[in-house]
């Protein structure tokens, strides 16, 4: 593979993209609801490959499958345990969607707010989305810079790969807010599942088949084939790592706020059903290429390395190769736009409007749109620094987030929930997660995530029960709920 | 939630908890690919079955 086909790829993507981008546009993107819900109007299909690709950044390749050449099968459990946990739409995201259109919300945090009858409720969640989330964003920044460099020996620059990605993310969402963020995901999602399932199938072929692929890691690698195996995969390793992902259809407000979006109930049931079909084939996809990684080269020094060289062997047609790669950049931009997107609409309908009262929706989007590249910016200079604290809480933000889901909960199912519970466990428990990364604590053998959900369930339980709930607005809601539900089921 | 909801609750959180124990307990010393690779591919499979019927009366 040589740096110009590279070049040639990364080209020839971006002018797809942004003439995808361009089509998308529709209507005039004039108000809140327009240009960050797409007017709650979108189809199912392209509501689920744009979740697919919001979800799925370039950790899939990269990541999971070096987890699966480190650790073996258990990354298979990891990530299928994730996509289990995706159920939890089919619980909350009729919920979601009915009240965003009854209230008219654009935020999940907007919701919490509403719902606890409090602004601070939402003020405080935003930020706590913008401080996990800005930095996740500034390391797939870095994973398209390292990615590129390592791709061409240093001929493209850590540096030019990041200043890429960042512009690529900011166009993408300029051009018309979510609607070509939508379609330029869906042509990512596409493009990606076809051709990685491509690479895996030839892999396996390459490797004389699956049953003779099985064959050659139960005699090289057995332990790979099993859990703990070699000692990678322990219970409480595994427990840490899943629990965060479980609720990650909850937490992040990136993927939360899909669920306002899709024009009916069945759009929103395409989403779901054709995210859980996509995510468990690009899962198997991912894992075999990295137990393929194990079998073409078992002796890697990193894991990392296992994408990589897998990509430039002689199983995989240079083109193919490159065609991959590109989809692999592309995926983390197709997470870092959407995220860009949300985290400038939590800003301008949570944040500012606290500041600016009475502000108009008008003045909230032109906020909204102004925040889009200031984030971006932040995000590549993180990116660029490469700070140890932003790596942290990079990591933490599966955790961090987590803090969040027991007010979620209580939004739809407990009314004696309270602004006080949210803000305790919220800011007490995302700072106690905080702490525990920086130090690389882990009290009683569990990670973050586990002390997150289990600290902010308590203080929110406890703290709620101390205080006094807001009766008329949570019977309000739930009631409403209620008669919403019972109109489209 | 309405009564089938918390059944689909139930079942769906039964095949997790599933999920966590089978692979640790029973399949440690299967190293093959019909072990914990397939134990997790199928509960997942049915998982995603479990949703389509939730989801089946949406409109």
């Amino acid at each position: 593979m040589t740096t110009s086909m590279v070049w040639w790829g990364i080209i020839i993507y971006i002018l797809i993209a942004l003439f995808i981008a361009y089509l998308s546009r529709s209507g005039k993107q004039t108000n809140m609801g327009s240009y960050f819900l797409g007017d709650r109007k979108m189809g199912g299909i392209v509501s689920a490959l744009s979740y697919s690709a919001t979800t799925y950044s370039a950790f899939m390749l990269v990541g999971l499958a070096g987890l699966t050449y480190n650790g073996g099968v258990g990354a298979l459990g990891f990530e299928l345990i994730y996509l289990m946990g995706v159920s939890l739409v089919a619980f909350f995201g009729p919920r979601f969607w009915v009240v965003g259109k009854k209230y008219g919300y654009i935020t999940p945090s907007e919701m919490l707010g509403d719902r606890y009858n409090n602004k601070n409720v939402a003020l405080v969640v935003s930020i706590t989305s913008c401080i996990f989330l800005i930095p996740y964003s500034a390391v797939q920044l870095s994973g398209v810079g390292y990615l590129l460099q390592g791709m061409t020996n240093n001929e493209i620059s850590y540096s030019t790969g990041v200043i890429i990605a960042t512009v690529v993310a900011i166009v993408f969402s300029y051009i018309a807010g979510i609607r070509s963020v939508a379609w330029t995901d869906s042509l990512q999602a596409v493009f990606m599942i076809i051709t990685s399932t491509v690479v895996v199938l030839m892999l396996v072929h390459s490797l004389g088949g699956f049953s003779e692929f099985f064959g050659s890691i139960e005699t090289t690698k057995p332990e790979h084939l099993s859990v703990p195996g070699n000692g990678f995969w322990s219970f409480a390793t595994f427990l840490g790592m899943t629990i965060p992902w479980f609720f990650f259809s909850l937490s992040n407000p990136q993927v939360s706020q899909r669920l306002y979006m899709p024009a009916s109930l069945k759009s929103l049931r395409i989403m779901l059903m054709g995210f859980m079909i996509f995510g468990l084939i690009y899962t198997l996809v991912a894992v075999i290429w990295g137990f393929s990684a194990v079998v073409m080269f078992p002796n890697l020094e990193k894991a990392d390395l296992a994408t990589p060289m897998v990509l430039s062997s002689e199983a995989v047609p240079p083109i193919l190769g490159v065609i991959v790669m590109v989809g692999i950049m592309a995926a983390a931009i197709s997470t870092i736009d959407s995220i860009l997107l949300t985290l400038s609409s939590l800003f301008a309908r949570d944040v500012y409007s606290q500041f600016r009262k009475n502000s108009t929706d008008e003045m909230q989007l032109r906020v909204g749109k102004i925040v889009i590249p200031i984030i971006a910016i932040l995000a590549y200079l993180f990116a660029e620094l490469e700070l140890d604290l932003i790596a942290v809480l990079s990591v933490a933000s599966s955790a961090g987030l987590l803090v969040v889901v027991p007010s979620i909960i209580g939004t739809f199912f407990w009314k004696r929930g309270t602004a006080a519970g949210v803000l305790s466990s919220v800011i007490i428990s995302g700072v106690i997660v905080i702490v525990l990364e920086l130090f690389k604590l882990k009290p009683l053998g569990l990670t973050s995530g586990v002390w997150g959900i289990s600290l902010s369930t308590v203080l929110f339980v406890v703290v709620s029960l101390m205080t006094k709930a807001p009766e008329e607005k949570a019977n309000e809601f739930l009631n409403n709920v209620k008669i919403e539900l019972n109109k489209f089921k | 939630m309405k009564s089938n909801e918390l059944k689909w609750a139930l079942a769906i959180l039964l095949i997790i908890m599933l999920a966590y124990i089978l692979p640790y307990t029973m399949l440690t010393d299967v190293a093959k690919w019909y072990g914990s690779f397939l134990i997790w591919t199928v509960l997942a499979c049915i998982v995603i079955g479990i949703n389509f019927f939730l989801t089946k009366d949406w409109k």
